[in-house]
């Protein structure tokens, strides 16, 4: 909601919030549907300072203040000479320095404030650094390029879904449409009984679903933006200069192995599970109760466990000396 | 595992000699400390490595008491922790530095909660006799210590389980007829074992068939055969060796044990109340005093920002703290 009417039909601002402000060079801000009125002739000029427009200079509004919408403006045609990056500068603080700059032309001009010798410095920059200028240029072009070829990917797939599950939509509700009318017209001529038809007609169509259900057609694959020629070579340049290629997968990392865990046993070993069972060792363990079976406890585990616990060890020769063990 | 395990690593050792050397250097290193401090009179009453030991049998025995008479009844390993606890602390520290009463009772406490006995502080205190407020604050103040002392090994494994395995194979493997006629032998066995330095020296499984072959001689049988083939027959003949060694050691062990009578003891206990680490007395001037003054120090220290202190982490608070209050409090 705009606090702001358009300067020309006051009031048609507040009746309409929809109504988008438009923003010119000069900053000030009119509706569109005054600038249509203004436009129609084809060029005018600004109500309030007359500067001469043509229509193609008005662009929507972002910002409420026509004066940051001038400078957003100012500062993007400057960014567009002024496009050197980090990499371009020997050191961080002539980088800062040109940063600085740049900050200096912007100010001025959006504050009208030596118009002149600022035009002129912007013009000497564009000459000294005509190569790096353009160099930038590409290299943000592809970019932008590939920033788009991905949108276009993604378009692509999200369409072709929508359409997708559009067709099975309208597939669906003919059939549906079809066994009605099938329906009423079979009531309508045959002989037999009302109740009998649409008997019928239900098993139908509960065999037709589980049909359906069974034979579920694979929907057609999402068509894929072509970017490659049928050889392989990818025609775009959809990987920039001193961008990232994907990491390739390491393949020769080792698969976890399971190794069982290998028990120093100082003594006899124990029998193992299957052992406990058959050579009757469970015979001599309580057998577990209801609750405890609940549990997933097992006479057997008490069995072994008291077996193990039982040989374990009996082999162990102590060797430990007393080295003063500090409390 | 035993065999993985600490007690097997640290607290098993070689033979008594071992165990002589740490308890008279214990002995030693308490008369180096605070002998200097002691007054003439104190200093005659100091007790020797002989005497320590004396007094610690006593103490044992009254340990074994206190876990008998639990209420609730309390589970043979838990006593058996107990125990451990209890002869380990006594290698590192001197009879003197902290009073066996104080460490039979935070030992059981200790052990109550490593083996999953769980007893409410409050509940425990209630099978001590006397004052059993200050009590709990002995337990708790000491628990930490005795933690530290063990160097934070607090898995004990018993013999109880082993007895239990070797019976089922017994019964299983041997030829021997009812061999639940060994049980009580085998208990009585075990019950005197821990009053010896035993566990510190063999293995929980040798001590269950040390207890085992004591049971079956007592009642007259034979389970040799059983021993060397079925239970050892497929190692060889110097593992045997080590085996019956071991068992030959502590069923010697058990044989020369012997307890002094109570006057002696009575003695023993008068000369320790003179000698002993006043520092260690809850019931001393100095101890109280300590107390005192570490809660007032952390309140002059760090006045208003103690509680953000305390909260960061950066300072911890005393127990004493607590203690102090009880203790100022109790009647």
């Amino acid at each position: 909601m705009d606090e702001q009417a358009c300067p020309r039909c006051k009031t048609t601002k507040y009746r309409n919030p929809s109504l988008k402000l438009m923003v010119n060079v000069c900053g000030h801000a009119l509706c569109d549907s005054c600038v249509d009125l203004l436009f129609l002739k084809g060029s005018g000029s600004c109500p309030d300072c007359g500067v001469p427009l043509r229509r193609s200079n008005f662009r929507v509004q972002i910002f409420e203040d026509p004066f940051v919408e001038k400078e957003m403006d100012i500062r993007r045609r400057v960014m567009r000479d002024y496009n050197l990056k980090e990499e371009d500068f020997a050191n961080l603080q002539d980088y800062n320095n040109y940063l600085e700059e740049v900050e200096r032309i912007v100010y001025n001009l959006t504050n009208n404030i030596e118009i002149v010798s600022t035009n002129q410095s912007i013009d000497r920059f564009k000459r000294e650094n005509k190569d790096l200028i353009a160099k930038n240029r590409i290299r943000s072009g592809r970019e932008e390029i590939i920033l788009e070829e991905l949108l276009e990917e993604e378009k692509l797939l999200v369409e072709s879904r929508k359409r997708a599950i559009a067709h099975e939509e309208m597939l669906e509700k003919k059939k549906k449409m079809r066994s009605k009318e099938a329906l009423i017209d079979e009531l309508m001529f045959s002989e037999q009984s009302a109740a009998s038809i649409v008997e019928t007609f239900k098993k139908r169509k509960l065999e037709e679903q589980e049909e359906l259900e069974r034979h579920r057609e694979p929907s057609p694959p999402p068509l894929v933006a072509a970017t490659q020629f049928s050889t392989g070579i990818k025609f775009s340049q959809r990987i920039p200069k001193d961008g990232f290629l994907p990491v390739p997968k390491a393949d020769d990392t080792p698969l976890f192995k399971y190794e069982p865990l290998v028990l120093t046993r100082n003594g006899p070993s124990a029998p193992t599970w299957e052992e406990v069972t058959e050579k009757k060792y469970i015979n001599h363990v309580r057998e577990s109760s209801v609750g405890e079976r609940a549990g997933g406890y097992l006479p057997q585990l008490a069995c072994l466990r008291a077996l193990e616990e039982a040989f374990d060890g009996l082999r162990t020769v102590a060797v430990a000396r007393w080295t003063g063990q500090v409390a | 595992m035993f065999s993985t395990s600490t007690q097997k690593k640290y607290w098993l050792f070689a033979d008594e000699s071992e165990l002589l050397k740490a308890r008279s250097e214990a002995n030693a290193k308490f008369v180096a400390s605070h002998g200097p401090k002691m007054t003439e009179e104190e200093r005659n009453e100091i007790l020797d490595a002989n005497e320590e030991k004396a007094l610690l049998k006593f103490y044992e025995l009254q340990l074994r008491d206190f876990c008998r008479r639990f209420e609730p009844p309390m589970p043979r390993s838990v006593a058996g922790t107990a125990f451990h606890y209890f002869k380990r602390f006594y290698l590192i520290h001197s009879v003197m530095d902290y009073h066996p009463k104080e460490i039979l009772v935070t030992c059981v406490y200790l052990a109550t909660k490593v083996d999953e006995f769980n007893v409410s502080i409050d509940q425990f205190v209630r099978n001590v006799k006397g004052n059993q407020t200050k009590a709990m604050d002995i337990i708790l103040n000491n628990e930490l210590l005795l933690m530290q002392v063990l160097n934070y090994n607090l898995t004990i494994h018993n013999p109880f389980r082993p007895i239990e395995g070797l019976l089922i194979d017994i019964k299983t493997r041997g030829t021997m007829v009812d061999p639940e006629r060994l049980r009580p032998g085998i208990e009585d066995f075990l019950d005197k074992a821990f009053l010896t330095s035993a566990p510190l020296l063999v293995a929980p499984s040798q001590l269950a068939l040390a207890a085992v072959l004591h049971s079956v001689s007592k009642i007259g049988e034979n389970l040799d055969n059983y021993v060397t083939k079925t239970l050892l027959g497929d190692s060889s003949s110097e593992a045997l060796a080590s085996l019956v060694e071991a068992v030959r050691k502590v069923r010697s062990m058990i044989k020369s044990m012997e307890s002094s009578p109570k006057e002696v003891i009575r003695v023993l206990e008068k000369r320790l109340e003179k000698c002993r680490n006043q520092e260690n007395n809850p019931d001393s001037e100095i101890y109280k005093k300590r107390q005192f003054e570490a809660l007032h120090d952390e309140d002059e220290k760090y006045g208003s920002d103690f509680p953000s202190l305390i909260m960061s982490g950066d300072l911890k608070l005393g127990e004493g703290i607590f203690e102090i209050n009880k203790s100022m409090t109790s009647p």
